[in-house]
């Protein structure tokens, strides 16, 4: 477990390459017993003038990873977990792609599934981070997190 | 001669559509020290923001309430989050 902030952004999508290495990763850990993976995606929502095409994601970066390294220090102590990923899209990302992926592990279940559940909700709530639809060449809409 | 707190620029940083109203991402204001005042000099100067809801982070945490400030201060204007 690491004491220094580390930065959960990523440049674009979160590839599916990225999450199934993340996976791989994990099988030298033997003492996890459940994992839980939570996978955001851009959804093409119709909106007033066309179909959402893609997210475009800017972020107070410095206060964003501050917020998220605090976060995760408080769920460390709130549950058994033996570690905890999270990694947030910059940048454009289509619909259809991932923009979050927030991955935790314990040696039982219920800890990695509750944690993980906790996390999206505090990530979604309380990091300074902000999506742009965009509709067309000419349209986007500012998000609002539901 | 050092310049009083009062007089020395204040550099702002804004995101979302809080910059995309204001016409940028930084902005420079003088002679304010808190952030009620800030709020106040704001809705002045760019009437776009009006009826925007937005919070003020001083030294990349949020403040609450009316909280002072000094021209060594990080001020970030922030709309609603939408992450995720």
């Amino acid at each position: 477990m690491s004491h220094k902030p580390k930065n959960i952004f990523v440049s674009g999508a979160v590839s599916p390459a990225l999450i199934a290495d993340s996976i791989q990763k994990h099988s030298t850990k033997t003492d996890i017993g459940g994992h839980s993976i939570f996978l955001g995606q851009v959804r093409a929502d119709e909106k007033n003038g066309g179909m959402v095409q893609a997210i475009e994601y800017t972020a107070y970066e410095e206060m964003a990873v501050q917020k998220a390294f605090e976060i995760r220090e408080e769920i460390f102590v709130k549950y058994q977990l033996t570690c905890l990923h999270i990694h947030h899209s910059l940048g454009e990302v289509k619909a259809g792609e991932v923009c979050l992926f927030v991955f935790t592990s314990s040696p039982h279940r219920k800890a990695a599934i509750d944690a993980c559940a906790e996390l999206v909700e505090r990530i979604k709530n309380e990091l300074p981070i902000w999506g742009r639809e965009i509709i067309s060449a000419e349209k986007y809409e500012w998000k609002e997190n539901k | 001669m050092q310049q009083s707190a009062e007089t020395k620029d204040i550099k702002i940083i804004a995101f979302g559509i809080i910059a995309e109203k204001i016409g940028g991402r930084e902005l420079v204001c003088n002679g304010i020290s808190d952030t009620g005042a800030l709020r106040q000099w704001l809705a002045n100067k760019y009437p776009g923001l009006n009826g925007l809801k937005f919070s003020i982070a001083v030294n990349r945490k949020l403040v609450h309430e009316n909280c002072t400030f000094d021209n060594e201060s990080e001020i970030a204007l922030l709309p609603p989050f939408s992450g995720g």
